[in-house]
Formats: structure tokens, C-alpha cells, sequence
């Protein structure tokens, strides 16, 4: 680990990815846009982005649907490789919670629990050790050997975090992960799991429309806004300045 | 330079629970196979047997008395065969199937390809004590021979991984890949000594017998397994070779394009 702490690492990140659309028309029309790359588009979903996390940090990242949100975890997780003259590195475990994925509908609570913890790196004997904990923290006593598929997705959210928190990931990451989900006594409980989160000097990085929990605990919070960073601060800084640019992209909508 | 060797041992030496974590890989993707089926488990013991059957009545009537314990023949053809199948074709949709985990965890990318091939293996081990029951229960002989057996094992992993690698790299980009290698597979089951004596196809195309990496794993398998013959030495080594470089292959597209994959995916 470097000594300044730094666990998540980008510079100047950007992602562009190409993609073809379907082309309507008869087989020539179609071959024709395949060989020329008439279907091809170029997005820039990311553009030049610079920032480091720190060890322990809670980091909040907002922005309108589709500014590059998602993409960002996915470069920080090495997930996606950055455009050329980027780097990006990342530096310890990490689960990224994002809702529907990381779980196998077909696999029980159980084996989805085992096969998760494995996977990030512990040891089924601790998982053993940690089996009870996890299923009474996600309140699921009643489907420990119900299949994933007729799980709810709160209850997916609620299992998913406690693996994320009894597998004891270094970095979390996550993804829009409460959007709508959980009732008022998960979400406290998940409130103390991020108060816990600094004593254990895990890192979070935390993607989200949920305001409160953004003031609430991000130390720094980043403002994307189409794939560019539009500023880095604490959280009322970035607030405001969230709400100005909603504002204005509002104004400009109704003006065209 | 210090530092690269630490980073080298540190690669072929297994983190805390590698082993196991891909031991659970390919446990849970053999329980997903059959969970979903009233017999479960049980087809794992019995597709197999009705396969061969099914062959075996099929084919007595073809090529009526050309082969000596015919029925056994085709086993120990088709068990190897059965392996190369599934394995290759789970290979090729690893990217997708484990998408789950790939895309949310750290953890060796590697690890999902060797538990695909292991989660075959398993289905293997299953059909090699099937076989050797049935040859203790027919009185067949079952001879010391039967050590070499893992080498045609090892073998056959080593070239099932490479193609694994190989076909899930392209498959990023042509996803027509899954059929044209169902019919490469399908020309390949016919070319291989799985039911006709093997010098009926090599006299006739003796290059087949080089050119196909299967051919001498089901030859020299079949001479260790059913005749308690030494293996032929010379096709191991060839066929090892062979393997190996094809897995070298896959390992540098792998290397090289894995990344591309998770995204297109």
C-alpha cells in the first residue's frame, strides 16, 4: 500500500466505448453498414477524470441518470480498462452491491453466501464461523435454503449487504443499492453499518439518489455531469451545486 | 527485480483459499446442473449409461462384429468425448454464466475457467468408476496399466482449458462462435476412434490422426483402460505438446482479452 493511503486511484480516466447500432433494411443495406462501420457510434461515457479515495473515506458520487455514474465503479474496479493515457488502480478486496447482480437465482441463500464469501477470499471455516451473523443481520432466518429466484429485492439488498459487511471487504461499492428498497428498520441498521464502516476504517464509495445519506455521511462527494466531473467537495458544496446544474439542464430542455 | 520474483512465487503459489474457493466453483455449477431436474443427481450416473446404450444398439447393428466388447469400446471412447463436449462448451459461455461474480468481486479471473473444467471432471470421475464396475462385473481384466490413466486425463484438462480460453475470447467478438463449434463438434465426433476401429479412419487419413488433438487421448486411454496395453509414448508426448501450446494460446488471449469481454458482455 502506498504511503499517502490511497486505495482508488484514477488519472486522467476516460472510457469511450464504440457500439453499432441494428440496421433496418434488407441484407446488402446490412452488410454494407457492417463492412463500412456506417452503424458505429463513439460514446464518451467518461471523460478525464482525476481522483484519488482514501483508505477509510466515504465517498459519494451523484449525478443525473446516465453522466457515467455506473461506469465510473466499473473503471475503479478495473472492471472496464480505461481509454489509452489513463490509470486507474485499486488496492485491497472489494464487493461492488448493486441490485439484481452478484447473486445466482438458482443457488440457495446458503450457497450463494458461501459462494460469494469464497470467492472474495475468505475461508469457508470463517464463513462457518460467520453463517448465523450474516443471515440474522439480513433477517432471513425463514430462506436459508430458499433458491434466489423467488427472493424479493429487498431481500436480495439485505443479503447482499451483510455479505458485503461479514465478508469484510476492504472497499465496498456501491451502486444505486437502496434505490427503493429496504424498510425503515433496515435502512437504520444499515445507517450504523456506515457509522461502523470509519471505525473500521473500511472505504465506501457510494452511488446514489438518496440525499440524506449522502450529507449524512459522504466526506467528499463527487458531482458527475455527462461523463465530466464537474466539481469535488463536501457534501452541502456538491449538493448545491447538484441542484443548480438540474436546474439548468431543466431550463435548457425547455428551451429546445 | 526482487520484487518481480515475490510477484512470480506469488502468482503460482495459491493465495489463502484458492484451492477451495475453486473446488466450490465447480461444486456449485455441478448442483446447478442437475438442481433444477425431479432425478437430480442421479442423471449425472444415468444420461451417460443410456448414451452409450443407445450407441451401442445403434451401432452393433452397423458394423456388426468388428470390434471385440464393442460396448465397452464405445465407453471408454465416449466418456472422453463426453468430457471434451460439455467442458468446451461450458468454456466458451464462462464469461456469461459467471458474469455475477466476475463483474462484482475481486478475485483471479482464472479461477472461473478452472472450476468450469473441473465441474466436468466431476461427471468424468462419475463415468470412470461406472466403467470399471462394469468391467469387474463382466470379468474383464483390469490391469496396473491403469496408472497412466491420469496422464490422458491431465492431458484432456490441459486442452479443454485452452480451448475454453480460446473460444470465450472470441466469443466476445463473434458470438456465431457457439455454432460453428457446435459443428466442429460434430465433425470431430465423427473423425475420432470413438466407434470405428481406429485403423479404419488413420489408415485411410493417417494426417487426421495428428492434425485432431483428441485422437491419441481416446487411442492411448482406451489401450490403458480396456486392453492393458503400455500407451503409445511417442503420441503422449505429442498430444502433451500439442496441448500445451494450445493452452498457451488461450492464456495469451486471455491475457489480452479478457477485459474487452466483461464489457461487452
Amino acid at each position: 500500500m502506498s504511503e499517502d493511503n490511497v486505495v482508488i486511484r484514477l488519472e486522467n480516466v476516460s472510457k469511450t466505448f464504440t457500439i453499432r447500432d441494428k440496421v433496418s433494411g434488407n441484407l446488402l443495406e446490412k452488410s454494407w453498414a457492417f463492412a463500412s462501420g456506417g452503424n458505429k457510434r463513439r460514446i464518451e461515457a467518461v471523460k478525464n477524470i482525476n481522483l484519488e479515495v482514501k483508505k477509510g473515506e466515504f465517498l459519494g458520487i451523484v449525478g443525473a441518470n446516465g453522466c457515467g455514474k455506473s461506469t465510473l465503479i466499473h473503471l475503479m474496479t478495473g472492471v472496464y480498462k480505461p481509454d489509452k493515457g489513463g490509470i486507474a488502480s485499486i488496492d485491497g478486496t472489494y464487493i461492488r452491491l448493486s441490485l439484481g447482480l452478484g447473486f445466482n437465482g438458482q443457488l440457495t441463500a446458503r450457497e450463494n453466501i458461501y459462494l460469494n464469501g469464497s470467492v472474495m477470499g475468505v475461508k469457508i471455516s470463517e464463513l462457518n464461523k460467520n453463517f448465523r451473523k450474516i443471515i440474522e443481520f439480513a433477517e432471513l432466518q425463514k430462506f436459508v435454503n430458499t433458491k434466489l429466484k423467488y427472493f424479493s429485492r429487498g431481500m436480495r439488498a439485505r443479503l447482499a449487504f451483510a455479505v458485503a459487511v461479514h465478508a469484510e471487504a476492504d472497499i465496498i461499492l456501491m451502486d444505486e443499492f437502496f434505490g427503493g428498497v429496504g424498510d425503515e428498520r433496515f435502512k437504520a441498521r444499515s445507517d450504523e453499518i456506515f457509522q461502523k464502516a470509519f471505525v473500521n476504517g473500511r472505504t465506501i464509495v457510494h452511488v446514489s439518489h438518496n440525499m440524506r445519506t449522502i450529507k449524512q455521511y459522504a466526506d467528499r462527494v463527487v458531482l458527475l455531469h455527462e461523463g465530466e466531473c464537474r466539481g469535488i467537495g463536501s457534501p452541502d458544496e456538491i449538493l448545491d451545486l447538484y441542484r443548480e446544474t438540474i436546474k439548468v439542464r431543466r431550463l435548457s430542455m425547455r428551451e429546445e | 527485480m526482487a520484487q518481480g520474483l515475490a510477484a512470480r512465487i506469488y502468482t503460482i503459489i495459491p493465495e489463502n483459499n484458492r484451492l477451495e474457493r475453486i473446488w466450490l466453483l465447480a461444486k456449485t455449477d455441478f448442483k446447478i446442473q442437475y438442481s433444477s431436474s425431479a432425478l437430480g443427481v442421479i442423471w449425472a450416473f444415468v444420461y451417460p449409461l443410456m448414451r452409450i446404450l443407445i450407441y451401442y444398439v445403434v451401432f452393433s447393428f452397423v458394423f456388426a462384429k468388428d470390434i471385440p466388447n464393442y460396448g465397452f469400446y464405445i465407453f471408454s471412447g465416449i466418456m472422453i468425448w463426453m468430457y471434451f463436449q460439455e467442458a468446451t462448451k461450458g468454456g466458451l459461455k464462462v464469461i456469461r454464466s459467471k458474469r455475477y461474480l466476475l463483474e462484482n468481486i475481486r478475485f483471479n479471473k482464472l479461477d472461473v475457467y478452472y472450476s468450469s473444467i473441473l465441474t466436468n471432471l466431476i461427471g468424468f470421475l462419475v463415468n470412470i468408476s461406472v466403467f470399471l464396475a462394469m468391467m469387474i462385473i463382466t470379468g474383464l481384466p483390469i490391469t496396473w496399466k491403469l496408472i497412466y490413466y491420469p496422464i490422458f486425463i491431465i492431458n484432456l484438462m490441459m486442452l479443454c482449458l485452452g480451448i475454453s480460453l480460446i473460444l470465450s475470447t472470441i466469443n466476445v467478438y463473434l458470438k456465431d462462435i457457439s455454432q460453428l463449434w457446435e459443428l466442429v463438434l460434430l465433425l470431430m465426433f465423427w473423425i475420432n476412434p470413438i466407434f470405428f476401429a481406429k485403423q479404419k479412419i488413420f489408415n485411410m487419413f493417417p494426417a487426421l490422426l495428428y492434425a485432431n488433438p483428441l485422437a491419441g487421448i481416446i487411442i492411448n486411454s482406451r489401450d490403458v483402460i480396456m486392453y492393458g496395453k503400455d500407451p503409445d509414448w511417442f503420441l503422449v508426448g505429442y498430444n502433451y505438446v500439442l496441448a500445451g501450446s494450445i493452452l498457451a494460446i488461450g492464456v495469451w488471449s486471455f491475457n489480452k482479452f479478457f477485459h474487452k469481454a466483461i464489457e461487452k458482455i
